[in-house]
């Protein structure tokens, strides 16, 4: 019973994060009239939506995940992915290269899917934090980079690891591309205006997905490239011996559970 | 002024700015929130955005691209041969214009929450987490205690580094610099959980919550959820299903928190600045959501003046009051 709650949380969650992510498209289509009236309001409730399946997640993963080894190794592994976005803020590298996604891809990758989603929505709060990075876009970030480690938690873990470290680059040219176009759409609500006065009337989702293809191409695919880019080079540089340590070190964490 | 006011000042403001899409409004409350911004920043405030540059940028691409996108109005300023894929076609000052708005709305957002970090200390804000999620909150504490060591070891790592003859030329080169910190980091990580378990960390507290618990809180966002789908039909009924879902949702974060004893360590005084504003805060947003239907503005089809109803735009005012209690207490 327990489990089946669980698992129709996380399900719902998973639902909650597409849907507030790809409502711009689908809401023209659906509402018709009364979309235009709608149009200011979606936003902010979006982001309640977004919060109020945050909270319910993160309780739930809370109540599982939780001994004082993995508090403490989340605690440390989010400093150190926040010191590597001080890095990044200070000394801005041409692109959207972030070298924050390799920790929490790599981290993934050993530790499992829900340590890695833990540490995806931690490191970027706690960058957040200091940063002084706060701010709307913060919960469709941490959504989405909770998304990045749970998805590496799930990837196969082939025998060689020169293929290990292939599988992961890719993963993280993958995730370089997904994370710009996924928080795109955050202000992209804003961007268009969702009247019917604008564009041709009643578009549908198929008119809003050519839009967002044109405003992706126009703005921020270049500036992806960089970082699905910057991932790869800096997997394929650090992963191999970051995977060791980390390998090395779930051994002795787990060991209490065992 | 404690935390929690101030998020109930972010939030009004925001939500006003959002609902009332209307560019008088919006440089009142851009301008308020800058304002409140200069005067209450604390002394250690992180390093701010040059909002002047950023700003500027935001402006330039969301005026283009809503210029390139849309092709309706009736100031025509030049045409692009209108067989280019999207960008073909008249562009027109009235596109620009409510591009233009659109891109205040945005920078307006980043000045609001600009204010709020450089108002209020990383502690303060740590502090709000709901006591449910404590084990979270542990983590977030952790981080930010170990950021600064970690910088530090950083730093001492590369001088180490430094000193037998290494140096950074190329990303390979940083492999003996950032595998030792996260060795070290995941070291120390062990130390921690040691001397936590010593403390009695996880001894008591169970950390699986009640299975009714559970599952009122799948209704709770099931109701979230529907209220939010809703509400793009029925307006006010979604709106009324999302509010309960919220309540819900809070009050069972709330009881699980509960369960948690702590203790607060010189807790701030709750005074009659927070509860001045909270109410001034809350007030200018009471009155837009009441007005909401007269107040957006549009340039389509054909470029208006936008509405501006004086005592709306006084009462955004309001939102100056943290600088005001500010200069009253120093």
């Amino acid at each position: 019973m327990r489990r089946a709650v669980t698992a129709v949380i996380y399900l719902i969650t998973a639902l909650i994060g597409v849907a507030a992510f790809a409502y711009p498209f689908i809401l023209p289509g659906l509402a018709g009239a009364n979309a235009d009236a709608h149009a200011a309001d979606a936003p902010v409730l979006t982001v309640i939506l977004l919060l109020a399946g945050l909270a319910v997640l993160l309780v739930e993963v809370q109540g599982q995940a939780v001994s004082a080894k993995v508090v403490a190794a989340l605690g440390v592994l989010a400093a150190v992915t926040a010191v590597l976005r001080f890095i990044e803020v200070f000394f801005p590298v041409p692109g959207g290269f972030s070298p924050i996604f390799a920790p929490i891809i790599l981290a993934g990758y050993v530790f499992g899917p829900r340590f890695g989603f833990l540490l995806g929505t931690m490191a970027l709060l706690a960058s957040a934090l200091v940063t002084g990075m706060v701010g709307p876009w913060l919960p469709y970030q941490m959504f989405t980079a909770g998304w990045v480690g749970l998805t590496a938690g799930w990837l196969p873990h082939p025998r060689s690891q020169r293929l290990q470290i292939v599988l992961l680059a890719a993963f993280g040219v993958v995730w370089g591309l997904l994370f710009g176009a996924i928080m795109n759409l955050y202000f992209w609500p804003f961007v268009t205006d969702g009247s019917a006065t604008s564009w041709q009337p009643g578009a549908g989702w198929r008119d809003g997905l050519s839009r967002y293809a044109a405003f992706y191409l126009l703005t921020s695919l270049v500036w992806d490239i960089g970082r699905a880019g910057g991932n790869a080079i800096f997997i394929a540089a650090l992963g191999a011996p970051t995977v060791r340590a980390l390998t090395r070190f779930r051994d002795r964490f787990q060991f209490q559970q065992a | 002024m404690r935390a929690e006011g101030w998020m109930v000042w972010v939030v009004a403001a925001a939500t006003a700015v959002m609902i009332a899409r209307n560019p008088f409004y919006t440089v009142v409350v851009m301008l308020a929130a800058r304002v409140v911004g200069l005067v209450c920043t604390r002394s250690d405030a992180p390093f701010s955005l040059s909002l002047w540059r950023i700003g500027g940028l935001i402006l330039a691409l969301s005026t283009l691209f809503n210029m390139a996108m849309v092709h309706v109005g009736e100031i025509v300023l030049f045409r692009l041969p209108s067989d280019w894929l999207w960008i073909g076609g008249p562009y027109t000052v009235e596109a620009g214009v409510f591009g233009l708005g659109n891109g205040l709305v945005l920078l307006t957002l980043l000045v609001i929450f600009t204010t709020l970090n450089t108002a209020v200390s990383t502690g303060e804000l740590v502090r709000l987490t709901p006591r449910a999620l404590r084990d979270l909150g542990v983590v977030i504490l952790i981080a930010l205690t170990y950021l600064p060591e970690t910088m530090g070891q950083l730093r001492r790592i590369r001088e180490a580094q430094a000193i037998r003859g290494h140096r950074v030329r190329g990303l390979r080169d940083w492999q003996p610099i950032l595998i030792p910190l996260l060795i070290g980091g995941l070291e120390r990580a062990m130390g921690v959980a040691e001397a936590m378990v010593a403390r009695g960390y996880g001894a008591t507290a169970d950390s699986r919550q009640p299975l009714s618990v559970q599952l009122l809180l799948l209704v709770g966002l099931l109701a979230v959820f529907a209220g939010w789908a809703l509400s793009f039909w029925a307006g006010w009924l979604g709106w009324v299903l999302l509010g309960a879902g919220v309540v819900l949702i809070t009050a069972l974060l709330w009881r699980l928190g509960r369960r948690v004893p702590h203790t607060h360590y010189r807790p701030q005084a709750w005074t009659k600045w927070d509860t001045g504003m909270m109410v001034t805060a809350v007030f200018p947003l009471i009155l837009i959501l009441i007005n909401r239907d007269n107040l957006a503005y549009s340039p389509y089809p054909a470029l208006n003046w936008p509405g501006f109803d004086p005592f709306i735009g006084m009462s955004l005012l309001f939102l100056l009051f943290p600088a005001l209690a500010r200069r009253e207490r120093v």
